[in-house]
């Protein structure tokens, strides 16, 4: 589905990340692991072509390096970014209504969907997003990526900053997602997590992928995993 | 008293800068016509004003607007003291507190309007370094807007739209290149100083400057003020010249003009300052011979009233599109003689 | 009930400069010269002999409007993510390269519109003696805010740029172009230019290269005191800053009059100073991510 070759990020003149290749199979899960600073979220920047990088980036062997961040969220690609950035002066629904904009005509029913799936959020579908508590903004963020009906869907730490019985509860909701067949990128600090529902995980440290492979794989490395990820 | 590293490479700098002001300065004044004095001087006047706003806008990246205003107070002051008895009494019959009942000697007179010009800055200062950005421009916008507004309207001491006129001219274009370069010095030494380092760190990084106990309102007011006494000067550098004055001047086109040459020229910098003065300057002198339609090569060229105008704005437009950081950047006259280091 | 009008106009222009400073940050200074460009649209239509008023103020509020949407295009997309001073310098230069084309193209010297003279007239209500003109004025700009509210509110691309005035770049993320949402910014703000210049043709009757300098000088002082980039902001402080004038027109001594701008001005600098951010934005502490 998606295949990332010798990609370099850069923030003005410095270089986050050094040249890193992985893929994310149709209908996988896999995770991109690693401490603070290890060049996470800059990767996901530069698939959404936020950040400037250098490389190839391909969704379902298109080319993706020359679009702008519109267009490649046209092809396909879905966001719940870092920080959730949830449009705070505007309410629940109207936050769903902007994620589906690329495809208006399903807006309705898949409101209704997300209603039912979160009835927390069909409660106050129109309170202000700002009001909304960490874990239910968490939500929204997902839902309203989805809105747009993605072939992948791309997680920036879904956990930070939650208690760890939300957590739990928006991990259980990227499962669910996983089982109805959604592909997705998971970007995660919490690596215990989501290895347990990743099929797949790379693990970065200082803008390189030191290690790679199955949950099985690379769980047993306790050693390796407590270093890395500081657990 | 000890100097840094980059005072030094600033005194270095500030001194060929000199040495290019004196030799424009010695050139024109040995060669050039009656008319080309006045464009020079026009220039070098400009040039003062800009090195004024340098220090403000150069070092707290905030924009002014007011400047102008700032020159004409510093015009208007030392013109008032100046001008004689006798020429007052023709030229402001009705004015207020005897201010046609007195004269006073051209360097007192001076004095005077820095003191009114710098007291009035440290005033406005006080509140204008408390806001940032936008809000501190609309701020200098409406003093621009009060102070144009008092010329206009208190005719009996300004004259408003009239020529102020009957003052000494005791300014030639050797003394304003002494000035200008007195200035140049100044200027620099104060963009490399305590002071202007930390002002520029703060305007990078406002609340980080504030968390190393930088009291970044007061290093504001101290540029601030500084500005606003070397645009007196250059107001009283005018209207020696001169020896008439007037409320147009002080306004918005003479506002966007100066801001047009520190733009070009790139704010961050005193020689970004000067090379867009002069490159303006003269720029604009050439436009102006095209507008009145000169004959070039045996074809008359048609009037066209406003090309200065266009020319101007592109500059800007120009300037802010593909370099935003202006011709200079952050680079200073030593740094393309010697290498940085 | 010149208070309304005066503060109409500047509400209709403080809102046109609000919407796009919402978006992009831009201080657009340039928006003055929509207002020209449909007063000199009125010039052309009157050579060309259209004299019908529907057309009239039809085809100038469609001039403001490709106006201001070419300028976008053309001018202010390389500063579009540029910080705000870059851009406010930016709009000076359109703003004064405008300028000085009407000065070059057309005259220096103002130019008789005389097609919206049929605006004015004066009216009775309840005994009060009002001009027509300024009725119309105040009931445009009334349904005007409210046809923006229901934009705003109900349409995607109104929510998207209520969303870009948050994080345009989260907007973009969904798959929103960028370049929709500004165009339809621009377009809107030359849009209430052009409405506004309708009601300032029809009351001064000539059009001059500096036309729209004063009232957006003034519009943009009202967005400052409402606090910039707020729409409602705009608006209160379009009106306020209407009242404001008139109360000093009134109050003022006649010796005074030359001095209103300044005393306006100078209320609009001590609201500054109380509050730095303008009334109806919540302080934020500096640092806040914007």
């Amino acid at each position: 589905m998606l295949a990332v070759a010798d990609l370099r990020v850069f923030h003005g003149p410095i270089e986050a990340v050094h040249g890193i290749s992985f893929t994310v199979k149709e209908g996988d899960c896999v995770s991109l692991l690693g401490p603070n600073g290890a060049g996470k979220t800059s990767t996901i920047s530069a698939i959404t072509g936020v950040a400037r990088a250098t490389g190839r980036m391909a969704l379902l062997g298109d080319d993706l390096t020359t679009l702008s961040v519109e267009a490649r969220m046209r092809r396909g690609i879905a966001v719940s970014p870092e920080g959730r950035r949830v449009f705070s002066n505007l309410t629940v629904a109207e936050n769903l209504r902007l994620g589906g904009a690329i495809q208006p005509e399903y807006v309705r029913s898949r409101m209704e969907q997300w209603f039912d799936t979160f009835p927390i959020l069909g409660e106050r579908r129109n309170q202000q997003a700002g009001t909304l508590s960490g874990g239910e903004q968490q939500m929204l963020a997902i839902a309203r990526a989805l809105m747009s009906g993605p072939r992948i869907l791309l997680l920036d730490e879904p956990s930070l900053g939650l208690a760890p019985k939300i957590a739990t509860q928006i991990f259980a909701m990227i499962r669910k997602l996983k089982d109805q067949g959604m592909t997705i990128l998971l970007v995660e600090q919490n690596a215990s997590q989501a290895l347990r529902l990743s099929d797949y995980a790379y693990l970065l440290n200082n803008g390189r992928i030191v290690a790679e492979g199955t949950a099985d794989t690379l769980g047993i490395n306790d050693a390796l995993m407590a270093e890395l990820t500081g657990l | 008293m000890t100097l840094s590293r980059a005072q030094k490479r600033g005194l270095i700098g500030a001194a060929i800068l000199a040495v290019l002001l004196i030799g424009i300065g010695f050139l024109t004044v040995s060669f050039g016509s009656r008319y080309q004095l006045r464009i020079v001087y026009g220039a070098y006047v400009n040039l003062m004003v800009v090195l004024a706003l340098q220090v403000f806008m150069g070092n707290a990246r905030i924009t002014n607007l007011s400047h102008s205003a700032f020159m004409g107070i510093g015009a208007y002051a030392a013109a008032i003291c100046v001008t004689p008895v006798a020429m007052k009494k023709i030229s402001l019959p009705s004015a207020p507190w005897g201010l046609n009942a007195f004269e006073l000697d051209p360097v007192t007179s001076a004095m005077i309007a820095i003191a009114i010009t710098g007291a009035i800055a440290f005033l406005v200062g006080l509140f204008i370094v408390r806001l940032s950005g936008i809000g501190a421009t609309i701020v200098s916008l409406a003093i621009l807007v009060i102070v144009h507004s008092l010329f206009l309207y208190r005719t009996d001491i300004f004259k408003g739209n009239q020529a102020f006129f009957g003052i000494p001219q005791v300014f030639s274009l050797t003394s304003a290149v002494i000035v200008a370069v007195a200035m140049v010095f100044i200027v620099r030494m104060f963009r490399e100083s305590r002071w202007g380092v930390a002002l520029r760190a703060s305007a990078d990084d406002e609340v980080g400057a504030m968390s190393m106990g930088v009291d970044v309102h007061r290093m504001r007011l101290i540029a601030w003020v500084l500005s606003g006494v070397l645009l007196a000067v250059a107001g009283i550098a005018y209207a020696y010249f001169l020896g008439t004055i007037s409320a147009r001047p002080f306004y918005f086109n003479h506002v966007f003009l100066t801001l047009a040459m520190l733009i070009l020229g790139g704010m961050r910098t005193v020689t970004g300052a000067l090379l867009g003065t002069f490159l303006i300057s003269f720029g604009l002198e050439w436009v102006r011979w095209l507008e009145t339609g000169p004959a070039v090569w045996g074809i008359d060229l048609p009037e066209v009233l406003g090309l200065s105008g266009v020319m101007l704005g592109t500059v800007i437009v120009l300037t802010m599109a593909l370099r935003p950081a202006g011709i200079m950047g952050d680079r200073e006259i030593e740094d393309l003689v010697f290498r940085k280091e | 009930m010149n208070a309304l009008s005066f503060g109409a106009e500047y509400a209709l222009l403080a809102l046109g400069l609000a919407i796009v400073f919402s978006i992009m940050g831009l201080v657009n200074f340039a928006h003055g010269e929509m207002i020209a460009v449909g007063g000199y649209s009125m010039v052309a239509m009157a050579a060309l002999a259209l004299n019908n008023p529907l057309i009239v103020i039809g085809v100038a509020i469609i001039c403001a409007m490709a106006a201001s949407v070419t300028l976008e295009r053309v001018a202010f997309r390389p500063v579009r993510y540029a910080d705000p001073t870059t851009g406010l310098l930016t709009a000076f230069g359109v703003s004064i390269i405008l300028q000085n084309l009407f000065l070059l193209f057309v005259s220096p010297r103002p130019i008789a519109v005389t097609s919206l003279y049929f605006l004015e007239w004066p009216i009775e209500i309840g005994g009060l003696r009002i001009s027509s003109l300024q009725l119309f004025e105040t009931l445009a700009t009334l349904f005007v805010i409210i046809a923006m509210m229901l934009f705003l509110k109900h349409t995607v691309l109104g929510l998207a740029m209520r969303a870009a005035s948050l994080d345009f770049e989260m907007v973009r993320l969904l798959g929103i172009r960028a370049n929709r949402v500004f165009a339809a910014a621009f377009l809107i703000s030359g849009l209430l230019a052009g409405i506004a210049c309708v009601f300032i043709m029809a009351r001064r009757g000539s059009v001059d290269p500096h036309l729209g300098f004063d009232p957006v000088l003034k519009a943009f002082v009202a967005c400052v005191v409402g606090g910039f980039g707020s729409l409602p902001g705009a608006v209160l402080g379009g009106f306020l800053l209407g009242a404001i004038e008139v109360a000093m027109l009134v109050m003022l001594p006649q010796s005074l009059g030359g001095m209103t701008d300044a005393f306006v001005f100078g209320i609009i600098a001590l609201v500054l100073i109380w509050r730095p951010d303008g009334i109806l934005t919540p302080r934020r502490e500096k640092g806040d991510k914007e």
